[in-house]
């Protein structure tokens, strides 16, 4: 029975970190823009979230608002910011390096370092089958699955989303057979950012909102990006269930003090093995 | 024109002339007594209260007639510089402040790091230094630490006096210890576990976890169904406040807590779903004040800073009544600068103030404290003294 409830704990925090990959993912694996402050939408999600929430609103319009809130400031990020980075590495780690600091400390001028939460739809636990489930977490670990599958058809079954993967194998024969690639890359974006903004809601609805909240799960973003295989949606969702199972395991029978250290053991034995990530193409660039 | 302009300067010079004779004649009756404290910056809300304290017990003095040495009256002064919550600038101050030859006794600083950059400047000189800060205690009575108090209770100290009061109060029998994976959590181990099990209470489970941790969930797994009543955690307010969330959340988990800290902040939002919080308050509770002296200094306060006590009002009892323990000690050795003397005399002495004050040989506090309580959705607090 523990184990099992351990196991659901790691599904649940693996979701989460799925979530925040599925944009590092379409962002950095699929347009190639290396976008560190996609960790910052996670953390203005969870703002939006805890504001929305405080006025009253209720937690489903906080997860609405928050998911059009991040689309659209990543719109105008991709217009003002990295549409002009494209191709270039280092000048879109530098401008994402420059947006973090002023994100971050914007947030915590205006909203000062103070943790924050609100209150989640479903508080308390729940039993079933003699096992004890938070009612919150498990909201979550449901949430999560419905996004990732609505993005996984958004990619396989719309004219955008085949574009979007079009764009990943070959900009350049994209571009050749018609492709708006300035479109789709804006629209990746706001896809990114929208999951990235879900993700904040999430987070905000089980643990603290600080503004120094997004570096953690921007790290395990690019981990999960990295060992799902550069580009590849369900190789970021295997990587996070996988990675969130790997730590809570991890902590509950070994020790909780080495949590963030199993994701990087995990990420080596598998890089080993897969060398292109799990579910890497091949002929894809080895990681 | 210019003639009224000559009348206006001529004017100026005598006003200025008149207040440094009267400066003048004022020095020579002064004690000026030097403060560091992070004025500004993330550490004010510690030290910003604690200098409030430093410069009300001083007014009262002053008010009263001042400091009565050998039949010589004194009025106090007060030298303040702004840490402003960093190491380099708390050395700075420190160092502006020992450039001061009048300036033999200093005070301030409640957190470590500017706190141990300053102490190590004041180490070097033989001025009298009163601190706050935690590391402190690690100078004490050491070569340097000579000449160095630290007013609030160290770890040990407040243990003898919250574990017995939580222990009580709350009434556990088997509690599990949860704490970040750092220093002072070995520390606060080998303090706790002992006198937990000196009070009749089993502790099974001792569990550290990362300190930047947010999902609690596998390492309370380890607490849940283990039969335990009580839960000992800390180390801070963000930390304890997600703890207690997740705790309340995931079910089948202990619902009474002591936290190793000092705010009630962390339980409040969760008062119905908890049996019982206890947090240690160092040095007097003012939002249930029933002990006259704590009432009367709240009204004083309130009077000399024309504002109202918040949560972090309480720091400013960190150094106030050791203010009037200095002057007190100044009176009895007939010195305003023999600084080992007054060093002396007040390590030796039990000071009656809004908190009851005494030191060891080597500066270290042992003050009673307050124990804050949250039971059955109400806040109340005891006092404790360290037995």
């Amino acid at each position: 029975m523990d184990l099992i409830q351990t196991l659901l704990d790691g599904l649940m925090v693996g979701g989460l970190y799925a979530t925040v990959a599925i944009g590092v993912t379409l962002v950095f694996g699929i347009m190639g823009i290396l976008n560190f402050a996609h960790g910052q939408m996670v953390m203005l999600g969870a703002y939006t979230a805890f504001f929305v929430v405080s006025a009253g609103l209720g937690f489903w319009p906080a997860l609405a608002i928050g998911m059009v809130a991040m689309g659209a400031l990543g719109l105008l990020l991709e217009r003002a910011v990295f549409r002009y980075t494209l191709g270039d590495h280092m000048q879109g780690l530098t401008a994402s390096l420059g947006l973090i600091m002023v994100i971050e400390n914007l947030a915590a001028a205006a909203f000062t370092p103070d943790p924050r939460n609100f209150e989640p739809p479903l508080p308390g636990s729940f039993q079933v089958l003699g096992l004890t489930l938070s009612s919150q977490r498990m909201l979550v670990l449901v949430l999560v699955v419905v996004l990732v599958v609505a993005c996984h058809l958004f990619l396989q079954k719309t004219r955008i989303g085949k574009a979007i993967r079009a764009m990943g194998q070959n900009r350049t024969g994209a571009a050749l057979v018609g492709i708006q690639t300035s479109q789709v890359t804006a629209v990746v974006f706001v896809l990114g950012s929208a999951m990235a903004g879900a993700a904040g809601v999430l987070y905000g609805s089980l643990f603290a909102i600080t503004p120094y909240m997004a570096s953690a799960p921007l790290m395990k973003g690019f981990i999960l990006t990295v060992l799902g295989g550069l580009g590849s949606v369900p190789g970021a969702v295997l990587a996070g269930f996988l990675l969130g199972v790997a730590e809570s395991l991890g902590s509950r029978y070994l020790s909780a003090s080495f949590r963030d250290g199993y994701g990087f053991i995990l990420l080596i034995v598998a890089l080993l093995y897969f060398p292109r990530g799990l579910l890497g193409q091949r002929g894809k660039m080895r990681v | 024109m210019n003639l009224r302009f000559f009348f206006c300067t001529a004017r100026l010079a005598a006003v200025a002339f008149g207040g440094l004779m009267l400066a003048g004649s004022g020095l020579a009756q002064t004690i000026k007594l030097g403060m560091v404290n992070s004025l500004t910056g993330p550490h004010s809300s510690f030290d910003l209260p604690a200098s409030e304290g430093v410069l009300m017990a001083v007014d009262e003095i002053n008010k009263r007639g001042g400091v009565n040495v050998k039949g010589k009256k004194y009025t106090i002064s007060v030298a303040s510089e702004d840490a402003q919550s960093k190491p380099e600038f708390a050395v700075s101050g420190a160092q502006r402040l020992l450039r001061d030859d009048d300036i033999k006794v200093i005070f301030g600083i409640l957190t470590s790091g500017p706190g141990m950059a300053a102490a190590t400047a004041f180490g070097k000189s033989d001025v009298l230094y009163i601190g706050g800060f935690t590391l402190l205690d690690t100078l004490l009575g050491k070569p340097g630490g000579e000449l160095m108090i630290r007013t609030l209770n160290n770890d040990a100290t407040v243990a003898k006096s919250f574990v017995p009061a939580s222990v009580q109060e709350l009434g556990v029998k088997k509690v599990g210890i949860m704490l970040p994976n750092e220093d002072v959590s070995r520390s606060i181990v080998a303090v706790y576990k002992p006198l937990l099990e000196a009070n009749g209470v089993q502790v099974p489970i001792v569990e550290y976890f990362q300190p930047d941790t947010q999902d609690f969930a596998p390492v309370l797994r380890k607490f849940q169904n283990q039969g335990l009543d009580g839960m000992l955690t800390g180390t801070n307010d963000a930390l304890v406040e997600a703890i207690l969330r997740q705790a309340t959340e995931l079910g089948g988990l202990p619902k009474k807590f002591m936290y190793r800290g000092g705010s009630g902040a962390p339980a409040l939002k969760y008062a119905k779903a908890v049996d019982g919080f206890t947090w240690q308050i160092l040095t007097r509770d003012l939002d249930n004040a029933a002990d006259p002296k704590v009432k009367g200094w709240i009204e004083r306060y309130k009077a000399f800073t024309k504002k109202d006590v918040s949560p972090n009002t309480y720091w400013a009892l960190t150094f106030y009544d050791t203010v009037f323990m200095v002057a007190k000690a100044m009176e009895e050795v007939g010195s305003v600068t023999d600084v080992k003397a007054i060093d002396a005399k007040v390590k030796d002495m039990k000071y009656e103030g809004v908190r009851t004050m005494r030191f060891d040989k080597d500066g270290h506090a042992q003050s009673d404290i307050d124990i804050g309580m949250l039971k059955n959705g109400k806040v109340s607090s005891v006092r404790a003294a360290a037995s």
